[in-house]
């Protein structure tokens, strides 16, 4: 498992193998949404200073946001993801976080 | 960043706006609401307990950058015709992010999700709200082209 929460899969595909292996830290999503307002390149932008993602993956993220309407750009323990849910707010991008399923 | 005298005026209205917008927080307002946002999917409770608990917060830090703005357009020097603002780093993150809210305040006002781009010439109020996102995009742009080269680079590939 690597370090990064960078997904490689869709939303709404699970790795099989955690299916069922509910931790009691289970993480929270923490999701982007596209807007019609909001630069791509801001976005990249955004992505790059609060996670500090490098750029081919904050322009996978960008595009995943703008193609399919949301991209699930981390996987953190509730208050990282309240915080991170902060962060992107105060940038103007529309977050949210949820229960990872 | 070099500003003409049309645009610092601008600035300076949009700003009066906003923070009138902001100051009455009326969460009906559409621009209200798309300045805080749902923060929470699938758990109404949890959402409004977290807005809750964001909202002074964000409110504050959006009123603070719409007076940081105001603040370096004043401290301008005068050059050229027009009006020259020495920006730092963190000055011109502020002044991106206080962009980006007034481009995502015009926008909830005009109601960017119907909005029809061959349609805006026959309405003049629209087509003039729509030049100015198109402008503070522009000015974000230029911003963003020295804060962070590499996330300019997106257009690149995206050219028809």
């Amino acid at each position: 498992m690597t370090a990064s929460p960078m997904p490689t899969a869709p939303v709404r595909e699970r790795d099989p193998d955690t299916e069922g292996h509910v931790r009691p830290d289970s993480p929270w999503d923490v999701i982007v949404w596209d807007d019609p307002v909001n630069l791509m390149s801001y976005v990249v932008f955004v992505l790059r200073r609060v996670f500090g993602y490098p750029e081919p993956v904050a322009r996978k993220l960008m595009l995943e946001v703008h193609n399919l309407g949301r991209a699930l750009v981390a996987a953190e323990p509730r208050e990282k993801a309240e915080m991170y849910v902060q962060q992107l707010h105060g940038y103007g991008l529309h977050a949210t976080m949820q229960r990872t399923s | 960043m070099h500003l003409q005298p049309v645009e610092v005026e601008l600035l300076r209205r949009m700003r009066e706006g906003l923070r009138a917008v902001l100051d009455e927080g009326d969460r009906d307002d559409p621009v209200v609401a798309r300045l805080f946002p749902s923060a929470v999917s699938d758990d109404p409770e949890a959402d409004d307990e977290l807005r809750g608990l964001l909202y002074d917060d964000l409110l504050a830090a959006r009123l603070t950058g719409l007076d940081e703005l105001v603040a370096l357009l004043d401290g301008g020097t005068r050059h050229r015709g027009g009006l020259r603002v020495e920006l730092d780093g963190e000055a011109a993150v502020l002044v991106l992010g206080v962009l980006n809210d007034l481009r995502l305040a015009i926008g909830a006002r005009i109601g960017t999700e119907q909005l029809d781009r061959d349609a805006v010439g026959d309405d003049p109020d629209l087509a003039q709200r729509v030049a100015v996102m198109d402008h503070l995009a522009w000015l974000q742009e230029q911003l963003l082209a020295e804060l962070d080269p590499p996330s300019v680079s997106v257009h690149d590939d995206l050219r028809p």
